[in-house]
């Protein structure tokens, strides 16, 4: 894992200057992949580490997305303060939404967490209690105000969405050298083994899902600030696809690899958009074809090496 | 009570074309273990083939028993060759692979599919002709029934027992159940695998070709996009009747079809797919191996 440490530190160095180098439209899409960087690094908590096959994830990033849009826009409430509700909001309902459902194996999660996504965007089409606008969504956000201060510039945008990827490589950095991390490892390799050797499975994948939805919440909120604006198409079922196959194209559990997955499926689109027709069609190839070669991911995780005294002898 | 015998009809129709979809699915979970998401495109992508074959080959107006009977055949055909292409280029290579990367396959396959649909024949909806079938439209006492309804009933009730009936008495089909059973046991016993998961992709395809024609036929419009729709609910339906079950699938089907069809007469059409998941995740929660299935010990 310490090699994942270094491009970790490159990586954030290289990202820290990036706006000096760049104009406001490169700092736009910047912003963006810092972004959809962060919701994708969540989903590889809950997919990648914790194994619960989670592909409804775009519902967690709408309602940060939301709660921060609702607020600021019906009620208010200054954009520094939705933070903390847009990451409450999200882990309760992560908690809520999976806690009945958590022991469900595999694919049978995978689509109540599908079903759970169409929920939401039928939930917020639908204009609930008028809150949501319907299928226009909302917009008319509010820009970051400390103090009377405005942190109004893409710049200033790019720096808080930099300084919460930061934060969130933190928390994974210390969540992989914590018993937490270890459990969910456990439980990804094999969950009757760990259930059998006292780990409380139903738990730590709860304890997975309540962390990433918190994460993506944070996310969510982001990206109101940064479109100023909120709509359902933002956070329909094909974005959870795309963070689902981001960690499982890039390789689960690898911060490489989710980089390279998120830089592929939201970078890329940005700057070729003249491809943007065949866009889904290029990616759902890619998908395919990466499969078959690199059935592990393009940059697969590796775990240490084996100890020497576990490798089998040389018997000559 | 009129309310109940019309949402009962419509219910029952969309219900078949569910169940025919779903055993798709089931198929191939019950032998792959994988959820096969290019189905609900394959779905799709047939009504939109059907389309052109019925009005660019065999030309608009004339018309008869044994030309709609063609294009089914057709399209049936050409379904199966693209259902069969797709699991020996997509599939087949990651049998031995990880799960989740045969899933990725298959989410990857569905959106080459849905796309390829949208350039050719462009994002917006097609109308299906309405003279495939004849308009003839019965009301007893102010329920409503068309020709194609009973069409769409008939026909699916006959292919869905002629499967049965397959499944249950042919070599093939003893051949496909213990596939379902035991892949490397059915090896052992010298069956060819390669060619039973070919037949339940040629079967599984052709089904989901007739129901795609028949939402053709029976909605008009169609869109690229609309075999996600379809897909997720027969999807579901296959899940409540017990995944990898045949009779399991197709009674899922009618139940999901009458359950839609009553949530919209009664509630609300907006709600009907929140209403849809709802129910899913209590079957989940209180019986997760669906209606019809078995509860298996796991082995370790």
């Amino acid at each position: 894992m310490r090699q994942s440490y270094k491009i970790a530190i490159i990586f954030l160095i290289v990202m820290g200057f990036f706006p000096l180098f760049s104009n406001s439209a490169w700092l736009a899409v910047g912003t963006t992949f810092l972004i959809y960087a962060i919701v994708a690094f969540s989903q590889d908590i809950i997919l990648g580490r914790a194994g619960a096959f989670q592909m409804g994830h775009a519902l967690f990033f709408g309602l940060g997305a939301y709660t921060t849009a609702i607020l600021n826009v019906h009620y208010g409430v200054p954009i520094i303060y939705t933070f903390i509700p847009a990451i409450i909001i999200p882990l309760f309902i992560g908690i809520a939404l999976a806690g009945p459902i958590i022991h469900l194996k595999g694919d049978y999660l995978l689509v109540a967490t599908i079903g759970f996504n169409i929920i939401f965007i039928q939930v917020i089409q639908n204009d609930i209690f008028g809150l949501t606008g319907g299928p226009n969504g909302i917009f008319g956000i509010d820009v970051v105000r400390i103090f009377g201060v405005e942190f109004m510039s893409q710049r200033a945008i790019y720096y808080m969405s930099f300084t919460l990827l930061a934060l969130t490589l933190l928390i994974m950095r210390n969540l992989d050298g914590s018993k937490y991390g270890r459990a969910m490892f456990y439980i990804n390799k094999d969950d009757i083994a760990a259930q059998s050797m006292g780990i409380n499975v139903r738990y730590y994948k709860l304890y997975a899902f309540a962390l990433g939805s918190a994460i993506a919440g944070a996310a969510g909120s982001m990206f109101a600030i940064q479109y100023s604006a909120v709509s359902p198409e933002a956070f329909n079922v094909i974005q959870s696809i795309m963070f689902f196959t981001i960690v499982l194209v890039g390789g689960s559990a690898s911060l490489p690899g989710v980089l390279i997955g998120t830089f592929v499926m939201f970078v890329l689109p940005e700057i070729f958009r003249e491809f943007q027709t065949a866009r889904y069609l290029v990616f759902g190839l890619a998908m395919i074809l990466t499969m078959i070669l690199r059935p592990r991911g393009v940059w697969p995780v590796k775990f240490g090496n084996i100890p020497n005294y576990l490798k089998k002898k040389d018997t000559k | 009570m009129d309310i109940f015998l019309q949402q009962l009809i419509n219910g029952l129709t969309v219900g078949s074309l569910y169940a025919l979809v779903a055993l798709g699915y089931t198929m191939v979970y019950g032998v792959m273990k994988l959820i096969n998401f290019a189905h609900g495109d394959l779905v799709a992508l047939s009504a939109f083939a059907g389309l052109t074959i019925y009005v660019e080959i065999f030309g608009e107006g004339k018309n008869s028993i044994l030309l709609v009977l063609g294009v089914f055949v057709i399209t049936a055909l050409i379904i199966s060759l693209v259902g069969v292409l797709l699991e020996r280029l997509a599939y087949r290579p990651l049998r031995t692979a990880p799960r989740l990367s045969a899933v990725v396959s298959a989410l990857g396959a569905s959106l080459v599919i849905q796309n390829s649909i949208m350039l050719i024949w462009g994002p917006n909806m097609k109308i299906f002709p309405s003279n495939l079938f004849p308009s003839t439209v019965w009301n007893l006492s102010g329920v409503v029934f068309t020709f194609t309804q009973v069409m769409i009933m008939g026909i699916s009730a006959i292919l869905m027992v002629a499967l049965y009936i397959f499944i249950n008495k042919t070599k093939m089909g003893t051949a496909i159940r213990a596939t379902a059973i035991d892949q490397d046991a059915a090896k052992l016993m010298g069956i060819n695998v390669n060619k039973v998961i070919m037949t339940i992709f040629i079967i599984g395809s052709a089904l989901g070709a007739v129901a795609g024609l028949f939402i053709g036929i029976n909605y008009r419009g169609i869109t690229f996009d609309m075999g996600w729709t379809y897909g997720l609910n027969a999807f579901v339906a296959a899940i409540m009747g017990g995944i990898g079950n045949i009779p399991g699938a197709m009674l899922g089907g009618i139940l999901l079809g009458l359950f839609n069809a009553m949530i919209s007469g009664y509630i609300s059409s907006e709600w009907a797919e929140t209403f849809t998941f709802v129910l899913l995740v209590v079957i989940l929660i209180f019986r997760p191996t669906g209606i019809l299935g078995e509860t298996i010990a796991e082995k370790v």
